[in-house]
């Protein structure tokens, strides 16, 4: 029998059981739902988090003070200063594209009788190559600022000050009753890691340090290198140049934590291929029980429909006919459940993807791998009831009661 | 020299049929039963329930192999083909009209109709005209899409006889096919039946009813698994 006449008729055979075709896709269903929600949800976190990071360049290192994540995040141990900046600057490490020293306080600012909680970042101009701030009106910091009172804003400051859309270059602000006058406003490119461009206010380090909280500290260094395949060998001059300048013998801890992005990014990648593939286990396992629920139904349906069966074979169909009928009946089931878990999983990812914000990304590698796999799921537990109906004899078929 | 013509088509050479019962016993439902088929021939196989006339119809309808003996269908020993070999022989020799679960349920008519020519490898641009012609020629064409269930008993058997008709087979075996019909209803079907043979179809009837076998020109009387008359009617 053509291969066209025996779907017509699976679908025949389907449409008369129609609540039970369904019941039997629902693990099917769920199985495939999940696959695509999976390996969609977790490709479009990636993506995110690796657009966050190259917006923000990944082709840098920071160090921060202290000697474990914890202790570099409070701020705790012996801090940094401008002349760790100098050294490492001094010391001409080839690879180094560009260096940048961070303060960072937090204090009222006011300006037009508003005034806001803001975070304030000292930082040398050449902050604006390594973060890559979008100047949404005026100028970043530039050498002729070095203690200056000038401030570059972030636009939800800006916002909040000035009201929104309105370019309030020239105008000043007060932090600590001191006047700085606002000479640009910045945006960041992305929203996750670089968001300080639009919450923070950015000062010359040199007026920070001297002018606003009077030492001499620095919270975190950047290093930005030329050729990202050396940043490792780069980290590890870096290290020893520091080391040498803080006085750290060879078999002491350090008193400051190096930390890549790119290393950041891998161990996020590492750790979001391991959800994926844990998760992909259990989708495994629904597609199984899916399976084997197609397999019972299967079966009951062979004897179910033995003297229809019976019938077929008194009118000339051969084993193959009836193998085939039954195969093509159990694949129909599974891959109609293929079909409705990736349009399931499709949207099901939109809506993750839009209220998590991140890309919403379907691979169409993974709608293949799905409809394989519904289609394989169907023959793999149709096989066994298929060859069961198959084997019967014509006559025992037809006298079945 | 011996022409086709005269040869039987269907011929049976001391057919023995045994069925297990239990581990090491058996029930002969056949003891050696003689039979020879021509074409053309309209016959009646009649006896009462238990009589053996289930097994030996559907030794003739090669739906079932003999214990013992040989089977012959247009000269070639079938006593010994395999199930596909059979199935092939079924869906070009022979048409069967049953008395219960004709048809495929909740299947139009037409694709009821259809069904054989799928297996028999008959090109799709043939079929459908096939099916009309064969709807037609026993009076339902108008119920080509009626579902299979929306019809009436008769109809069904008339559908069954369209289907038996169309793969243009050497012989059409009817099992019971008034059983479940009135009496009007039967009368129809076995009308059909005979006209075909007047066409020129070999036509054999399994039946327990006197009155439908009146209508055949040969009958067969089966009892206890062995034919006890076989005569000439003149109807």
């Amino acid at each position: 029998m053509e291969i066209k006449e025996t779907l017509k008729s699976a679908v025949d055979s389907l449409k008369i059981n129609k609540l039970r075709s369904l019941l039997t896709m629902l693990g099917i269903i769920i199985g495939i739902t999940a696959v695509i929600i999976i390996s969609s949800v977790g490709e479009g976190l990636v993506n995110y988090v690796s657009d966050e990071l190259s917006s923000f360049g990944t082709n840098f290192f920071q160090i921060n003070p202290g000697n474990n994540m914890m202790s570099a995040m409070t701020g705790g141990g012996e801090p940094l200063t401008t002349e760790d900046v100098s050294v490492i600057k001094d010391a001409n490490i080839s690879n180094i594209q560009n260096i940048v020293g961070f303060s960072m306080t937090s204090k009222a600012v006011s300006a037009n009788d508003e005034s806001i909680l803001s975070s304030i970042y000292g930082m040398t101009p050449e902050g604006e190559a390594l973060l890559k701030p979008n100047m949404i009106y005026g100028e970043f910091l530039t050498n002729d600022d070095i203690n200056n009172r000038v401030v570059v804003i972030g636009t939800e400051v800006a916002d909040k000050l000035f009201g929104e859309n309105t370019d309030p270059v020239g105008e000043s602000i007060k932090i600590d009753d001191m006047r700085f006058s606002v000479i640009g406003v910045s945006k960041s490119e992305g929203n996750l890691f670089g968001s300080f461009f639009n919450t923070s206010i950015i000062l010359p380090l040199e007026t920070m340090q001297q002018q606003v909280i009077g030492v001499d500290e620095i919270v975190e260094i950047d290093v930005e290198v030329k050729n990202i395949d050396y940043i490792n060998e780069t980290m590890d001059e870096v290290e020893l140049v520091l080391k040498d300048h803080r006085k750290i013998a060879d078999d002491e801890e350090n008193d400051f934590i190096m930390t890549s992005f790119i290393e950041s990014l891998n161990i996020f990648e590492t750790i979001t291929n391991t959800l994926t593939l844990f998760i992909t286990g259990i989708s495994a396992i629904s597609l199984l029980v899916g399976g084997i629920g197609v397999m019972n139904i299967m079966l009951v349906s062979v004897t179910e429909r033995t003297k229809e069966i019976g019938l077929l074979k008194s009118i000339g169909a051969k084993r193959k006919d009836i193998l085939g009928q039954f195969l093509v009946e159990s694949s129909v089931i599974t891959t109609a459940g293929g079909f409705i878990g990736i349009i399931l999983g499709i949207v099901a990812t939109y809506l993750v993807s839009f209220l998590m914000k991140i890309p919403f990304v379907i691979n169409i590698v993974w709608v293949v791998i799905a409809t394989i796999i519904s289609i394989l799921v169907g023959i793999v537990f149709g096989l066994y009831p298929a060859q069961k109906a198959a084997k019967l004899h014509a006559i025992d078929a037809l006298r079945f009661e | 020299m011996i022409r086709i013509k005269d040869m039987p088509l269907i011929s049976l050479r001391g057919i023995i049929k045994k069925y297990p019962m239990g581990k090491n016993d058996f029930y002969e439902a056949l003891h050696g039963v003689d039979l020879d088929i021509n074409v053309g021939e309209f016959v009646a196989i009649t006896g009462p329930s238990g009589s053996g006339k289930s097994t030996l119809m559907h030794i003739l309808g090669a739906l079932d192999t003999p214990t013992e003996g040989s089977q012959f269908f247009k000269g070639k020993n079938i006593s010994s083909y395999s199930e596909d070999e059979l199935a092939d022989i079924r869906n070009k020799e022979i048409g069967f009209v049953f008395q219960f679960f004709n048809l495929l349920p909740k299947i139009t008519v037409f694709k009821n109709v259809e069904r054989p020519m799928l297996y028999g490898g008959i090109p799709p641009s043939e079929r459908s005209q096939r099916v009309i012609r064969a709807l037609s020629s026993v009076g339902i064409a108008d119920k080509a899409n009626n579902l299979s269930n929306h019809i009436s008993g008769g109809q069904i058997q008339r559908v069954a006889i369209a289907r038996a008709l169309i793969m243009n087979p050497s012989v059409i075996l009817a099992d019971e096919p008034t059983g479940n019909l009135d009496s009007k209803a039967s009368l129809e079907i076995v009308k059909i039946l005979s006209d075909l043979n007047k066409q020129g179809h070999t036509i054999i009837i399994i039946t327990h009813e006197e009155e439908i076998a009146d209508f055949a020109k040969r009958k067969i009387k089966i009892i206890d698994g062995k034919i006890i008359s076989d005569v000439k009617n003149e109807p």
